[in-house]
């Protein structure tokens, strides 16, 4: 896909990659990276080829090459500013890539039409930092309302799999709540409830926890630890719970200025980071 | 409803210039009995007229002509008025010298007949004076007919001049009784008292206001379901992509916002008559009321609709739902919520509004409190207007308190949790502060401080409009 956005500097960008060739060096270069169980001839759920962002002037993602796996768990870090917001966002187009190409189960979704996009965004859940529940609905019509209105079940349907997802987080005895009368961590469970309970191929987090008083964490994070244990859900994670990382993901991805810097296994990304500057921030975080 | 005011109007006219009895000239005839006098002395209380159904006491005097006398005299009044349980003095001059004539009474309902002992020589005047007689409840102008006897036989009477009876309503009644309390009188020789704030006439008033503030009531409730719907088309149209669509509703919005609804009246008024369109007063005042609201409601829906943050656009995306869905089940509905206390505001100053309609002649409030002021030369029907205003504003008012208070607990996150846990501590709730605030406020309106917090509530809805993106979605990202 090229840039028609005028004010852009056109960043040229190959064509995809044929889907087995893809996988085939997706594989390549992942299998020592990814405590993922690769089976053979398997292709990546979410392939990302040569991502570039620019908002205005600034080039916020440059080049960005990414694949992730089906049940894979990615956990994102990276400082302030490194566009790991906006990468993910771009996955589910809520960002509009301004060049490259990004894959969902093969099939490109840069460039796709308006219908497409929302065809799309049932495949990808996504759990925001400000949680993002709707305040007008109950906890239960928030994980009923996309059930309903996108995959068109029954309101008894809907309403038995609000049920199922909101017990699953643990807040079966909060479903008739509005979310103003919620803790923030009781609102980021619903708010998770309500993408898994879309059944999405892939769930991104952008730093779910960040809003969180220390003591809410725990709950979301177990949450996700068994979402991502139990629920084979492929997940990316951006965060900054450092001990979430290194126990539950696959693989840890460390940005910078829009730049995937170093990615690996979670213990080596900690232990032994190769670049310095993920050591400079593993340091940093790990001193604070 | 025109009728009708004006019938009220006169029957008021009636009573506070106190023209009790007319007189109306008697046409000369040649009869051999004429009618020269027929009057019933005033029982309004403190007031000059005559009040059907109350009793009263006729004078009728008549004059025996040449070449007649007159054995029997029998008087009629119309259907509803009674001579029952009158009692009736009879007195014949002859010239000046005072007969001594002896008479029979009979009465029947309508009719009441004398029968004189001696008959009646020519040149006499009789007059019956009948006290405790009661005219028709339902008051207008009437003649006293009837027949004499004499040795020709029976004849009829002439029509007496007619007289002005008031109808006898519970309205009547009521201000029958407050001019004959006491403390009225004494409360109206308070000159400040008397003008602003006359029982009487509050009490008349309150009556002869009702259809207008009816005609008040429709053309606002009429008007503004229109507006609603006009004002959400505006405020989607200057949302739209399409320049030109936005161009329209900017244009349609700033014209309205921008000139006095008193002016667009007079154009719509005397315009549209002048090109030839002629439309009733009340449709055409629904239309002006209707598209000049529309203009304030698209730029409030307007507002509120980009109050909403952007979280909820993009949590609705993220499930896959598209513009339309988006809109009508996460955005309107939060939007709504958001504006009804603005809205409300709004509601209150059209209904107010009405009253500029008054100047191109519809008749509703203003106009009537208008005319009965020019009457009765008395501020009292004005300030009856006023509690006519104010019966449906200061409750809506009131409204819009509570429901401000009740969004701000529940949408900010600020109101009770059932069963928290306690973990919720407020750091956590970056409205914390603002909604404390906003809390102190709000419990201040009971109780005593209602009243001032009532017509305060309006100056504080100003700020709803203003989007609060804090308020929804939980916490900012920027924290
Ligand atoms: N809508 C936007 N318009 C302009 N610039 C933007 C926009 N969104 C993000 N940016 C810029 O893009 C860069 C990357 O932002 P992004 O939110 O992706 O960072 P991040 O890695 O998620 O940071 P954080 O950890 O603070 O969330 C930043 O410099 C930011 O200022
Ligand atoms: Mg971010």
């Amino acid at each position: 896909m090229r840039s028609r956005n005028k004010h852009v500097a056109m960043v040229e960008t190959p064509d995809a990659l044929p889907a087995d060739a893809a996988a085939a060096a997706a594989f390549e270069h992942d299998h020592v990276l990814s405590r993922h169980h690769f089976t053979p001839g398997e292709h990546p759920v979410v392939r990302i080829e040569h991502l570039n962002k620019a908002f205005d002037e600034t080039q916020v993602l440059k080049d960005v090459n990414l694949d992730i796996w089906g049940g894979e768990v990615v956990v994102v870090l990276g400082p302030s500013g490194s566009g790991k917001s906006t990468m993910l966002r771009c996955i589910n187009l809520l960002e509009k890539p301004t060049a490259g190409h990004i894959l969902i189960n093969d099939v490109e979704i840069t460039g796709t039409a308006k219908t497409d996009v929302n065809k799309l965004r049932e495949k990808l859940g996504m759990v925001f930092q400000s949680f993002n529940l709707f305040p007008h609905l109950t906890a239960k019509e928030n994980v009923m309302i996309g059930q309903m209105k996108v995959l068109k079940k029954g309101k008894a349907e809907a309403e038995a799999e609000a049920i199922r997802q909101l017990d699953a987080v643990g807040l079966a005895d909060r479903a008739d709540f509005k979310p103003a009368q919620l803790s923030g961590g009781q609102q980021q469970r619903v708010a998770i409830a309500r993408a898994v309970a879309m059944h999405p191929d892939v769930l991104l987090f952008d730093e779910p926890t960040s809003a969180l008083d220390p003591e809410l964490v725990r709950g979301v994070l177990d949450v996700m630890r068994d979402l991502a244990e139990n629920g084979g859900m492929t997940m990316v994670v951006v965060t900054h719970e450092m001990g979430f990382a290194r126990d539950v993901a696959d693989r840890v991805v460390f940005m910078e200025d829009g730049v995937v810097v170093e990615q690996g296994l979670p213990e080596n990304v900690f232990d032994h980071p190769v670049n310095e500057r993920t050591a400079a921030f593993i340091g940093n975080i790990a001193d604070a | 409803m025109r009728a009708c005011g004006r019938a009220l109007i006169v029957a008021l006219t009636c009573t506070l210039l106190a023209l009790g009895i007319t007189f109306v000239a008697a046409p000369i005839s040649a009869q051999a009995m004429t009618c020269d006098k027929a009057t019933a002395r005033p029982n309004e209380d403190g007031g000059s007229g005559v009040i059907g159904g109350e009793t009263t006491r006729l004078t009728w005097e008549g004059t025996v002509e040449s070449g007649e006398d007159v054995t029997k005299v029998t008087l009629t009044i119309p259907d509803d008025g009674t001579f029952d349980g009158s009692t009736t003095r009879v007195t014949v001059l002859d010239g000046l010298t005072r007969m001594s004539v002896e008479a029979e009474t009979k009465t029947s309902g309508n009719t009441l007949e004398v029968d004189f002992s001696q008959a009646i020589p020519e040149g006499s005047l009789v007059r019956l004076e009948v006290t405790n007689m009661c005219f028709p409840v339902e008051g207008g102008d009437y003649a006293i007919s009837g027949t004499y006897e004499s040795q020709a036989g029976t004849s009829a009477l002439p029509d007496s001049p007619s007289i002005s009876v008031i109808a006898n309503t519970p309205l009547q009644r009521a201000v029958t009784w407050l001019d004959g309390q006491s403390w009225v009188q004494a409360w109206n020789s308070n000159q400040f008292l008397g003008m602003f704030f006359k029982p009487q006439l509050l009490l008349t008033s309150f009556v002869s206001l009702f259809g207008g503030w009816l005609v008040c009531l429709v053309i606002v409730i009429v008007a503004y379901p229109i507006a609603i719907l006009l004002g959400l088309a505006f405020a989607f149209m200057k949302m739209a992509k399409h320049k030109v669509v936005r161009a329209i509703a900017v244009t349609y919005i700033n014209i309205l916002r921008g000139t006095p609804l008193f002016l667009q009246i007079y154009i719509m008024f005397f315009g549209l008559p002048m090109v030839g369109v002629n439309i009733d007063n009340n449709v055409l005042g629904v239309i002006v009321m209707a598209v000049n609201s529309s203009a304030y409601l698209a730029e409030i829906f307007r507002a509120g609709i980009q109050s909403i943050p952007t979280g909820q656009y993009e949590a609705a995306a993220s499930l896959g739902m598209n513009g339309a869905q988006t809109m009508v089940s996460i955005i309107l509905p939060q939007t709504v919520r958001r504006v009804i206390p603005t809205v409300t505001s709004d509601f209150i100053t059209s209904y107010k509004d009405t009253s500029l309609l008054s100047s191109v002649g519809v008749m509703e409030l203003m106009m009537f409190s208008k005319n009965l002021t020019t009457v009765s030369g008395n501020i009292t029907p004005y300030m009856a207007a006023a509690i006519y205003y104010l019966i449906v504003t200061l409750p809506l008012i009131k409204v819009v308190g509570i429901v401000e208070r009740r969004m701000a607990r529940s949408e900010s996150g600020g109101g009770p949790r059932p069963k928290a846990k306690g973990s919720a501590t407020p750091a956590a709730d970056p409205s914390t502060p603002a909604m404390a605030s906003v809390h102190c406020e709000a419990t201040e309106d009971d109780g005593v401080h209602g009243v001032i917090g009532a017509l305060t509530a309006p100056f504080r809805s100003a700020s709803s409009v203003t989007p609060r993106h804090d308020e929804m979605g939980g916490v900012p990202d920027a924290l």
